[in-house]
């Protein structure tokens, strides 16, 4: 049942839940994480289908041309980060959450509009730099290798600190010397750039890249990954990704139960443990 | 008081809509001094705390720090000039522990400088604990540690006796004195319980809605015939409005 294939979505669902996690880490709600997801897809679907050198052809083909790819995204999600997160980021409150859902809804009608993105049915046919799926898991593991790895340097430094005490209290952390808008957009732009990484990745592995990808219910299900690993520590995203990205294909066999299951999953997951799976108290006890 | 004072308040006011919270304030701090800033309820000191620290933006007048304005500025960049607060209405890293709450305020990772700093306040056993869940005086005391890891040269109290028992509140009032001294220290402090606050400053300035109405030694205050009418409803002497002893924890 846990075929590489599904192994793949699962690492891009803890990926995802990462890239919601960090900005939630400072006390920030994006639900933006599936938009630059989507964009991430589009620069490489773009790229490896317009340009020749990019998609196929020797010598730049394929890993050169990946990381150009990655690259790219990066950049082009981190100018959208800031140019929603500058104005917004200011303001203390739950506005970087309309923000998003409103920087969503642009992205898609834009995609969905626009004939050089494909238009509705998308981009097709995007060439596949790994033979089989082992390739991809590779890819994707080492970047929630680093992901992880950076979340978890970021803890126990000055900056990890700051960000809890702005998620906890704002004000207080300004009046206790923290730039408190400099922290936030740190964590938002980090958060855009994961998704968009993780976008490109998963646009070649798909094959095929249409804007659905951002649609609102994605971003209640990368949301849901947080809400039921816990917000805490950065493993509990990371754990709330591979469940409930694994659980509706595990479920398959039970038919259309599976999705009553599903929903009592995500519905219970916050009843029985408000502050998610993984909480720190958690992993003292399990890591002495 | 030749030399120039460290923090000078000039005709401060802030409106709230139709409710003038602050009028034409003004009055000086001088390095290495205890000040006490005292009057009823709603008289204006929190308000003027806001002002000071950056977390409010005053409708007229200047905050001169060092004879340099610093109104106008964002809350970390006046706390990094040597400002630090507490707040009347305990505003703590709940979810962080004590020790990270007083490394936030340091700015850096240093367990030592940390610990010692919670020992100062008699916390360090606590170090590991969350702060959410300290016993209220450990919270309040917590919250000074945190204020004074940054090695300010202004600490601003806002009621940090309040809701401690009388033994705790002259004890509270002792460290200050000592720390005030140790760590040359200069020191606003805002407190309802009026003997405490005879006894443990240097000079005393009192609001009432929003004026300025006495500024001096204690005893002079103490006698000053506006502020036995206005803020100890002609009790005379001091102590007459101790009862007003913090029961508020207004929410700012
Ligand atoms: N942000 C605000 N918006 C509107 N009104 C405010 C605001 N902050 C304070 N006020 C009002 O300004 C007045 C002064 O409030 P402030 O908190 O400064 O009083 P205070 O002297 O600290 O009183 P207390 O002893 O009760 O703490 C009060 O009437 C209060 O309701
Ligand atoms: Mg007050």
């Amino acid at each position: 049942m846990l075929d590489g294939s599904l192994l793949v979505q699962m690492l891009i669902g803890a990926l995802l839940g990462l890239s919601v996690y960090l900005p939630l880490a400072a006390g920030q709600l994006s639900l933006a994480t599936p938009g630059f997801m989507t964009v991430g897809g589009y620069v490489a679907a773009l790229l490896s289908t317009r340009v020749a050198a990019l998609g196929g052809a020797e010598p730049l083909y394929p890993l050169p041309s990946l990381l150009l790819e990655l690259l790219l995204a990066a950049v082009v999600a981190l100018a959208l980060a800031l140019l929603v997160g500058l104005p917004v980021l200011r303001l203390r409150g739950i506005y970087l959450a309309i923000a998003t859902i409103a920087l969503n809804e642009i992205l898609r009608v834009v995609l969905l509009n626009n004939s050089w993105t494909g238009g509705a049915v998308g981009i097709f046919a995007i060439p596949q730099p790994f033979g089989d799926p082992l390739g991809y898991l590779a890819a994707l593991a080492v970047l929630l290798l680093l992901a992880g790895a950076t979340c978890q340097a970021i803890a126990r430094h000055p900056l990890g600190r700051a960000m809890a005490a702005v998620r906890d209290d704002e004000l207080a952390a300004s009046c206790t010397g923290i730039d408190s808008f400099r922290i936030k957009l740190l964590a938002f732009a980090a958060s855009a750039v994961l998704a968009a990484l993780t976008g490109v990745l998963a646009a070649h592995f798909f094959n095929t890249w249409n804007a659905r990808q951002g649609s609102f219910d994605a971003s209640i299900t990368t949301l849901a990954f947080v809400v039921f690993g816990g917000s805490r520590h950065w493993l509990g995203p990371v754990l709330g990704g591979l469940v409930l990205t694994a659980l509706p294909e595990l479920l398959r066999p039970v038919g259309d139960l599976r999705l009553v299951v599903f929903g009592a999953v995500i519905l219970l997951g916050p009843l029985l443990f408000p502050q998610g799976v993984v909480t720190p108290a958690l992993l003292q006890r399990l890591l002495p | 008081m030749t030399m120039p004072p460290l923090l000078e308040l000039r005709a401060i006011s802030r409106r709230f809509g139709g409710l003038q919270a602050l009028e034409d304030v003004s009055f000086g701090l001088q390095e290495g001094e205890i000040f006490g800033l005292i009057g009823p309820n709603g008289a204006g000191k929190t308000t003027l705390f806001n002002i000071i620290t950056g977390v409010t933006r005053p409708s007229g007048g200047q905050v001169l720090w060092k004879q340099t304005g610093i109104e106008g500025l964002p809350p970390h960049r006046i706390h990094r000039l040597g400002l630090a607060r507490t707040f009347q209405n305990l505003r703590l890293f709940e979810s962080l522990s004590c020790l990270d709450n007083v490394q936030v305020g340091l700015g850096r990772s240093d367990r030592r400088r940390a610990l010692e700093l919670l020992a100062l306040f008699g916390l360090q056993a606590r170090a590991a604990e969350a702060a959410g869940g300290l016993a209220y005086g450990d919270r309040r005391r917590l919250e000074m540690a945190r204020a004074l890891a940054s090695a300010p040269q202004l600490l601003l109290l806002d009621e940090p006796a309040a809701g401690l028992n009388p033994g705790e509140k002259q004890e509270l009032s002792a460290l200050i004195r000592r720390l005030a001294a140790e760590l040359h220290l200069t020191v606003l402090i805002i407190e309802h319980h009026v003997p405490l606050m005879m006894q443990l400053c240097d000079r005393l300035a009192v609001l009432n809605f929003g004026r300025l109405i006495a500024l001096g030694r204690p005893d002079a205050v103490r006698h000053d015939p506006l502020v036995i009418e206005a803020y100890l409803g002609g009790a005379g002497g001091a102590g007459g409005a101790g009862g007003a002893g913090g029961a508020t924890e207004d929410p700012s």
